[in-house]
């Protein structure tokens, strides 16, 4: 149940929905990934994905236009 | 799945949705000053985000799309310092003082709950559909998926003004929109205008009659077998996508059990947008009501807001100067415009003035709000209720109100 953290600022779609679904494949179920981004369209695809996946996912905004992406492993 | 210790996070208000109804909430809630919390599990904006052209909502005299509106939204709510959070609700408890609304991570802990979950789209339960929901060729947004379909073709069920004006949306990428209508040829349920302009649109095209049998394909959809209601008849229309406009269903699955609701699972709130429940209040599309539009969630939105914050503010005089320790209470209910309730007014300014040392005397003018009076389980003013150590220790009704008797119950 560790966190882990990847940085996707500055980068556009879609690398950081790429770089999320590379490093969530080698994690442990529970482990906890906080992904960086700053594009507004990684904000709808990358929970997109990971809802439809399975995963838990929570969104917070760390700053104007900069969001954090929440995702638990559940599987 | 939950083994992590959850964080607790304490809010005087947690709203549980951010369309047109949770987003107005938030506004009266945080310009009340409410701690608000906002929790909305895919973006910001709800229902009202799936329409290109909201034309009737008045202040927008040129229109707006449902993305621009629910954005001036968010950021009126942001100004007023409402916290927003994305993610799922998992749970709720919401009986008893201290409501709670769990999310994978955290455990928010409010005063007051505003429900305002709204609906999804509802299927047509036909063969096939799950295996080809979203990215498989089922939509349910062609904001969304539109550009997708460019130069294809695709399906449209239903015919209200969700499928008629996304359909006509439709045409402007794909080359073919085939509407499937269950009712009789010209029947729609949209508005006149926009079955007017799909009617002449020569990328439309209208199966009447038509319901869903089947979704077909492989890996993706490619075709949807439509029956003809009145003959039988099964149509294999090959497609590239469908996109099913045939209606929503409230968000309450979550609350069963605690919040009352109606068959279709739609909540039952009154006129102050208040459920079963103290403390929790329902508002849009969400509840069991007659028009469900961004101008009516609005409304919905901040009479809940409002009830929030009057609920707030009582729970606190009850909590702070009635049901707490200290000398006994002589709570006066009255009714302000009651000749009867005023006559009696001289007896607690004695009790004040005479017997200070042995009792407070607390005055609650029903006139204003019965919220308190409620809560002290009276329905009829005049009333005193006599409260000795934070318990109600007995209820002195009309007529008996006099010093002597007040005085005798204290002691």
């Amino acid at each position: 149940m560790a966190e882990f953290t990847l940085d996707c600022l500055g980068e556009a779609c879609p690398i950081p929905l790429m770089k999320t679904e590379k490093k969530l494949e080698g994690l442990a179920v529970g482990d906890i990934l906080i992904v960086s981004i700053d594009h507004s369209c990684a904000m709808k695809n990358i929970p997109e994905w990971a809802r439809k996946q399975g995963h838990n996912v929570e969104i917070d905004e760390v700053d104007d236009g900069e969001w954090e992406v929440v995702i638990e492993k559940t599987k | 799945m939950n083994r992590r210790e959850k964080k607790v996070e304490q809010y005087d208000v947690v709203i549980i949705g951010g369309g047109a109804a949770g987003l107005t909430a938030g506004i009266y809630c945080g310009r009340a000053r409410l701690k608000t919390l906002l929790i909305e599990k895919s973006l910001v904006g709800g229902l009202a985000t799936y329409t290109n052209e909201i034309e009737n909502y008045p202040g927008f005299p040129d229109g707006a799309t449902g993305t621009d509106l629910m954005n001036l939204f968010q950021k009126q709510a942001k100004r007023f310092g409402v916290t927003f959070k994305l993610t799922d609700v998992k749970g709720v408890h919401l009986e008893g003082e201290t409501k709670v609304v769990e999310t994978f991570r955290t455990d928010y802990h409010a005063k007051v709950v505003i429900v305002a979950s709204g609906g999804k789209p509802r299927l047509t339960g036909a063969k096939g559909e799950d295996a080809y929901l979203y990215d498989k060729g089922i939509s349910f947004c062609a904001t969304c998926d539109a550009a997708a379909n460019t130069g294809k073709t695709v399906l449209v069920v239903g015919s209200g003004d969700a499928a008629i004006e996304e359909g006509m949306f439709l045409t402007k990428f794909a080359d073919k929109v085939i509407v499937s209508v269950m009712h009789d040829t010209g029947v729609m349920d949209c508005n006149e205008i926009a079955k007017n302009q799909a009617l002449s649109n020569p990328k439309m095209e209208f199966l009447w009659n038509t319901m869903v049998e089947e979704f077909r394909g492989g890996e993706r959809l490619n075709s949807v077998a439509l029956r003809n209601v009145k003959t039988g008849e099964i149509t294999d229309v090959t497609v590239d996508s469908c996109f099913l406009f045939i209606g929503y269903l409230p968000n309450t699955e979550i609350f069963k059990g605690q919040l009352d609701m109606n068959r279709a699972g739609y909540l039952l709130v009154n006129e102050r947008m208040e459920t079963n429940l103290p403390g929790v209040f329902g508002a849009g599309d969400v509840c069991d009501k007659f028009l469900k539009q961004v101008a009516t969630a609005v409304g919905d939105g901040a009479i809940a807001g409002y009830s929030a914050e009057r609920y707030i503010a009582e729970s606190e005089i009850v909590e702070r100067q009635i049901l707490c320790d200290g000398k006994p209470k002589a709570v006066y209910i009255w009714n302000a415009v009651q000749p009867e309730c005023r006559a009696l007014l001289p007896v607690f300014e004695q009790l004040e003035q005479e017997c200070a040392d042995c009792l407070d005397v607390v005055r609650v003018d029903v006139y204003k709000s019965k919220g308190i009076a409620r809560r002290l389980d009276v329905c009829e003013a005049p009333c005193t209720v006599i409260v000795k150590d934070g318990k109600v220790e007995q209820r002195i009704s009309g007529c008996g109100i006099t010093k002597e008797c007040i005085l005798e119950a204290i002691r």
